[in-house]
């Protein structure tokens, strides 16, 4: 509700910013992409967030699929010879300006949609796309509500809420938790993740939920639910929201004398939760898939996005690097840029080789293999805790 | 115990904030929008001017962060009254809900200007309030917590001094029953109106630098939220009545913390504003609405 109101006037600043972006990264593909105008270049559309509170790993995502369009079009291009063309457009973490900015990049001629970010924005999008017969490679958003659609279009290239959740379940039977707390945001993605956190460990039988409980997104005193908790007394609390409000529950609970361990979801997977909760955010666990300063051998693809845009990758920087190169190989694959055609090629794919591992979507187009393993905070940073193997 | 201690936390930024919306209410008859994102300013103020000085030792941080309370405080009193004389003032005579959505201008002016300048990812303050945590009829109390509820305390009781006590308070009070014969009696109404928006735009302001060392973090969009919370609270209290907006944040707050406990943290705000709907509804003036004769 907190931005829903806002949208319209969020439009005008967005479109600023957009100006703001495209007009740079213009600048970084005019060198190689002047010869090719007359065969037209091939769009893809990218919907992230790019103001509201999700807006840095909006960044993160739109530079590191950049880098990908940049890379193709130097070697090449698709379709013999074709260039790539990146359109950005701003979800703003909102369903309405998701829908207004989906149907911006379908009738811009977009041929397939490398975006999406907050699964509650992402989730209106896919009719459009659908309609449009846009094949959609999701980078970020991964609740299982984008998979019941069961829309032939829909890859999701991050794993999916399910998967998050049985590698929390592992992990917690792994450490020999025995209680935990289920804390998240109201946001159909964080719900979605305790839901299924909460239904798998009740399968299980192993591990009890002392308390599944919410909070309202955009506050800074969380006293409530870290009192919930102390009543509680779990042995572990997994929050499955996002950063901003991660860290101060961390902080708060740490605070408050909560001793127990502290896992969170992918969401919170940033920096700023060891800025927002300082040392208190030493030792929190979070169940992610790999970046870039996990993975063996990513430092040179860091120091390739450095380069070229002088900051350091963050979240879902390599997953959307990877869509880029995904749906390039597909579209070279498909030998067109006809949907069915890709979404043919992109069933198709086996074993493409990607950040986290190889890739071969699922009848239900998820990750074969979802790729989770658990992090903690060292040092003021995510470092791999458990690879779960 | 612990839940009324908390609620009492969380209430005294509420009624800080609540009293910015209430006197300009009160006086105007305007809702500030932008009163929220003023508390967010000041805790952006404080937080550029904690940074610049860089490194502090421990004892010495405690009255950096009272200077930089005050200095703040003084700099969104400023931005109050800029706002006051350049988006509301103009617009005196103008029908009210020319004024109210001007007001949602200056909110999102204010929002995403500052997310322009200071960038949309959060920040954390580099002074963060720490202290010893003790038992007190098995609440935890800590002493930060006692320090900025004995500063909002203070903060309070000495807007109440001032409204009921001085000449420019006694104007104040006679421009909320009534401005024409205000100004007949020879009271300069412009200048009254300039130092209500001052007072409630540097209590903003305190709230927001005192929320950014207590919580250690600062967004762009950390006012909305709770601008509507302070003006739920007003309402509560009766709105236009400074008493009424403190007890209003105080309630609040203990609503919320006993919804919370009682129903879960999913239907806190559903309970706290069932019982806004049910005080509109039941008494639309709020707890102290009836002593309009103090209307400020």
């Amino acid at each position: 509700m907190r931005i829903s109101k806002r949208s319209t006037m969020l439009l005008g600043v967005a479109t600023a910013m957009l100006l703001a972006t495209s007009g740079c990264s213009n600048g970084l593909l005019a060198g190689d992409s002047s010869g090719s105008a007359d065969t037209g270049t091939v769009k893809l559309a990218m919907v992230v967030p790019i103001s509201g509170p999700s807006a840095p790993t909006g960044e993160y995502m739109q530079n590191a699929a950049q880098l990908a369009v940049d890379e193709i079009n130097k070697a090449g291009g698709v379709l013999d010879g074709r260039q790539l063309e990146l359109l950005v457009e701003d979800e703003a973490c909102d369903a309405q300006q998701g829908v207004a900015s989906a149907n911006k990049a379908v009738s811009a001629g977009a041929v397939v949609s490398v975006g999406g970010y907050c699964s509650g924005a992402t989730l209106p999008q896919l009719p459009i796309f659908a309609e449009a017969n846009v094949p959609m490679i999701i980078p970020a958003a991964n609740s299982q509500d984008l998979v019941k659609q069961g829309l032939k279009n829909v890859f999701l290239v991050n794993g999916t809420g399910n998967q998050q959740s049985t590698a929390a379940l592992k992990y917690m039977l792994k450490s020999g938790v025995t209680s935990v707390a289920l804390v998240d945001d109201n946001d159909s993605y964080a719900v979605d993740i305790t839901a299924e956190t909460k239904r798998l460990i009740e399968d299980d039988g192993a591990v009890t939920v002392a308390l599944s409980t919410s909070v309202t997104p955009g506050e800074s005193d969380y006293s409530a639910a870290v009192r919930d908790i102390m009543s509680a007394n779990p042995e572990l609390v997994y929050w499955t929201g996002y950063y901003q409000e991660g860290g101060l529950i961390i902080n708060q609970l740490r605070n408050a004398g909560f001793e127990g361990k502290i896992m969170v979801a992918d969401g919170s997977v940033d920096a700023s939760i060891s800025t927002i909760a300082g040392a208190n955010a030493e030792g929190v666990l979070a169940t992610m898939t790999q970046t870039p300063d996990t993975l063996e051998g990513g430092g040179d693809w860091i120091a390739s996005y450095e380069d070229a845009f002088g900051s350091a990758p963050g979240p879902f920087s390599l997953q959307s690097y990877d869509a880029v190169r995904l749906a390039a190989h597909a579209i070279d694959e498909a030998g067109s840029t006809d949907g069915d055609a890709i979404i043919a090629a992109l069933e198709a794919v086996d074993g493409f080789k990607m950040f986290s591992g190889p890739l071969t979507f699922t009848a239900e187009h998820t990750l074969s293999s979802g790729g989770f393993v658990i992090l903690s905070v060292q040092d003021g940073a995510f470092a791999l805790e458990d690879a779960l193997s | 115990m612990q839940i009324i201690w908390d609620g009492l936390f969380v209430g005294s930024f509420y009624a800080l904030i609540a009293l910015g919306y209430s006197m300009v209410y009160g006086i105007i008859k305007l809702l500030n929008f932008a009163h929220g994102d003023i508390y967010m300013l000041g805790a952006f103020i404080g937080f550029v001017m904690l940074t610049s000085m860089g490194g502090l030792p421990g004892a010495l941080s405690i009255g950096a962060l009272l200077v930089v309370l005050l200095a703040s405080m003084v700099l969104t009193g400023g931005a109050g009254v800029l706002i006051e004389r350049f988006a509301y003032r103009p617009l005196r005579k103008a029908p009210r809900l020319a004024v109210l959505i001007t007001a949602v201008g200056v909110s999102f002016t204010l929002q995403y200007g500052v997310s322009a300048i200071m960038g949309p990812n959060p920040r954390s303050y580099p002074v963060r309030l720490e202290g010893d945590v003790f038992d007190i009829l098995g609440a935890r109390i800590s002493l930060p917590q006692v320090l900025l509820m004995a500063i909002a305390a203070i903060l309070m009781v000495s807007l109440n001094t001032y409204i009921q006590k001085t000449s420019t308070g006694r104007a104040m009070r006679s421009i909320s029953l009534d401005m024409k014969g205000s100004l007949l009696m020879g009271i300069n109404v412009n200048s009254v109106i300039t130092r209500t928006f001052f007072i409630g735009s540097a209590l903003a302001g305190a709230a927001g630098v005192m929320s950014g060392a207590y919580y250690g973090k600062i967004d762009f969009m950390m006012g909305f939220l709770i601008g509507l919370k302070a003006f739920t609270a007003a309402v509560i209290g009766g709105i236009g009545n400074i008493q009424g907006a403190m007890l209003g944040g105080l309630v609040l707050g203990l609503l919320e913390a006993f919804g919370a406990s009682v129903f879960g943290g999913e239907w806190r705000d559903v309970f706290s504003f069932v019982v806004l709907i049910l005080f509109l509804t039941l008494r639309p003036t709020g707890i102290l609405g009836e002593r309009v004769t103090e209307r400020v």
